[in-house]
């Protein structure tokens, strides 16, 4: 199964399951921002969507990844609007029956995010200005 | 003539300080027509940026004719996560 979020304001986590009788393994995955981006200081970063295209492409990877490796489930809240330094702009949980599958499609997921999802980041930087961050990761 | 919304996000809204344009183009004109456009227009800011080409918010490998009302985002390198 598969759960994509997209959202405006803080990421609540999803709940830890005790109730899973066959996954080993439960991975999460926090992404945060840092006070630097391109070697200067920022207050926050502000993420801007193509709304529609990024939720369809970010449901259309995790379908993918769950094809591609022997998963059970994935879970993936993604940050959109102002996000301060510190704070989560996107949370995975990946739940599998070894950890060794659970942490490649982890790697993959979020590899492939950062290629194929039509998301960006503007920096806010101290002096209040904003302008998109260049920083781009394969 | 076909009308054509441009979609403006994070390196191309910067150039063009706008969310979207919309541009009228001859029947017959391609993503790859609309492309030089779009780079003539921003006047060198986006020499440096590459940019993939998502019609009707979905990514296009090839050049593809353009139709009445199409909706087109030229997408700068994404930055999610």
């Amino acid at each position: 199964m598969i759960k994509i979020e997209i959202i405006n304001g803080p990421i609540e986590f999803f709940r830890n399951e005790d109730s899973r009788q066959k996954d080993g393994a439960e991975l999460i995955f926090n992404g945060r921002v840092r006070v630097t981006e391109n070697g200067e200081n920022i207050t926050a970063l502000e993420y801007e969507q193509y709304k529609g295209m990024a939720e369809a492409e970010l449901t259309q990877l995790a379908e993918e990844t769950c094809k591609k490796f022997p998963i059970h489930d994935l879970f993936c809240k993604h940050r959109i609007g102002r996000v301060d330094v510190g704070e989560t702009s996107l949370h995975v949980v990946i739940w599998s029956k070894h950890r060794k599958e659970g942490l490649e499609a982890m790697t993959w997921f979020i590899s492939e995010l950062k290629k194929r999802v039509p998301i960006w980041k503007w920096a806010i930087l101290e002096d209040g200005s904003r302008i998109p961050s260049e920083c781009s990761h394969g | 003539m076909i009308n054509i919304n441009v979609k403006c996000f994070s390196q191309v809204k910067y150039a063009f300080g706008k969310d979207e344009l919309n541009l009228e183009l001859e029947v017959g004109a391609t993503t790859l027509d609309l492309e030089k456009i779009i780079r003539e227009k921003a006047d060198g800011k986006l020499d440096t940026v590459s940019l993939r080409i998502a019609l009707n918010q979905k990514y296009i490998p090839h050049e593809t004719e353009l139709k009445d009302r199409d909706e087109v985002a030229f997408i700068p390198p994404v930055q999610g996560g």
